[in-house]
């Protein structure tokens, strides 16, 4: 994964305009849990092979969830709405945005990808790839590669392995065979835990805290408005 | 510099942030073009060696704007919201912040990298490293390096030793063969996508959730 202080920060960019008159201390605490909890997976990968990056991090999961949302906020009788008023409603709709775009999407991105659709389909997704127009080639894209020949059309989505022959290396779990007692051979086991990466990483955390920054600083609107 | 459709998207993603009650189409609109506007030094670069992500893409055009705008809106009878109210002293200074941060940051804390205090230095600076914690070396930091002199590890050239080639001036140098092979970078990679795709996605959102706060 990318550190989850990077999912941290890109939430926070994403929280501060999304929550509006609703941002305070206490919606961010409820947002930073929601993008910790999926990574939960991690330690189910000590019993389920390759779960981390499966079985919390999927598009599956946050689709049932919006629909469970939508029915359960629109009703007359809102059990949400009724406990938490509009504040509840606003925050989880905002937990499920912040899910899919700062953590399921930044992840699809980063080492072997995201299980898109899993447990439907069992099949790792990695994001790569760019897009620019020239003026030898027009517009190229290689996200989505398809090529078509004689055997047939072939789309190449940077689909990699399943769950039985990926794992996506973690600080708990570095390799596949470490499980939880670390390293039996010489070498002690290097775990790593990143905080950031490469320059954007770092920009996305610094940015997400300067508009949190910012937003206390605002003047509120006048009256009249 | 990372493509303009990328910077464009993070400027959009904080205008979506900061704007506020002053967030409408006009001032999201404003918002997106003043992110691209850094990028315009290309176009310098075709009259002034090297101005590529140097001319625009330096910490005194925002920071000029910061203070004109600060000298402006402390006054009792300021020009700006007599004009605009509080709408326009809002967008101003979101504007900055999105120019000094999309425009200019973005190119800062990447290998292309921005001569953020041309023209007083002509230094090619980038922030690119990594931060790791590791149970073997402890602390790995490698974003800020002091090598001999300081912070040798930033340093990417000056606009005399390094071109950047751009869709408007692929070659190094003022000249602008005709025949050149242009390319208009889009994305460049996955997240610059994801940042891409969430975007698109915060400003209808955003939209909903202005319409429900009214």
């Amino acid at each position: 994964m990318p550190s989850s202080v990077v999912h941290a920060g890109f939430a926070l960019l994403l929280a501060v305009g999304l929550l509006g008159p609703y941002f305070d201390r206490r919606a961010a605490a409820a947002l930073i849990a929601v993008l910790l909890v999926p990574e939960a997976d991690t330690l189910a990968g000590f019993v389920l092979d390759g779960a981390h990056r499966s079985l919390l991090h999927n598009l599956l999961l946050p689709a049932v969830a919006a629909v469970v949302f939508y029915r359960a906020t629109t009703r007359e009788e809102s059990w949400l709405r009724r406990r938490f008023g509009d504040r509840g409603v606003r925050v989880v709709w905002v937990a499920l945005f912040v899910h899919v775009f700062a953590h399921v999407g930044l992840d699809w991105y980063h080492l072997d990808g995201v299980n898109l659709f899993y447990p439907a389909v069992d099949r790792f997704f990695e994001l790569s790839g760019e897009m620019y127009l020239s003026t030898g080639d027009g517009l190229v894209q290689t996200f989505v590669e398809v090529t078509a020949d004689e055997g047939g059309t072939a789309v190449d989505a940077g689909q990699g392995g399943t769950t039985d022959d990926t794992h996506v290396a973690n600080p708990a779990q570095p390799t596949e065979d470490t499980g939880t007692g670390g390293s039996s051979g010489a070498d002690p086991v290097d775990r790593r835990a990143p905080i950031a990466v490469r320059g954007w990483q770092l920009y996305l955390v610094l940015t997400g805290l300067l508009a949190a920054a910012a937003r206390t600083l605002q003047s509120a609107p006048p009256e009249d408005r | 510099m990372p493509p303009t459709l990328v910077t464009v998207a993070v400027g959009v993603l904080l205008g979506v942030a900061l704007l506020g009650a002053a967030f409408d189409c006009r001032s999201l609109a404003l918002v997106a073009v003043v992110a691209a506007v850094p990028d315009l030094d290309a176009v310098l670069s075709l009259f002034v060696r090297g101005a590529t992500n140097a001319a625009l893409h330096n910490v005194f055009v925002p920071l000029a704007a910061a203070v004109a705008l600060y000298a402006d809106t402390r006054r009792e009878e300021s020009w700006l919201r007599a004009r605009h109210g509080w709408y326009g002293v809002r967008v101003a200074w979101v504007a900055v912040a999105v120019y000094a941060v999309a425009g200019v940051g973005m190119d800062l804390f990447n290998v292309e990298s921005a001569a953020v205090f041309y023209p007083v230095s002509n230094r090619y600076l980038s922030v690119v490293g990594k931060l790791v914690l590791s149970t073997q070396e402890g602390v790995v930091q490698t974003y800020v390096e002091l090598g001999d002199g300081w912070l040798a590890a930033v340093s990417q050239g000056t606009t005399e030793s390094r071109h950047i080639p751009t869709w408007v001036n692929p070659t190094p140098g003022t000249s602008n063969p005709p025949g050149a092979d242009r390319t208009v970078r889009l994305v460049d990679s996955g997240w610059q996508l994801v940042v891409v795709a969430t975007a698109a996605a915060a400003v209808p959102a955003r939209f909903a959730v202005a319409r429900r706060d009214r």
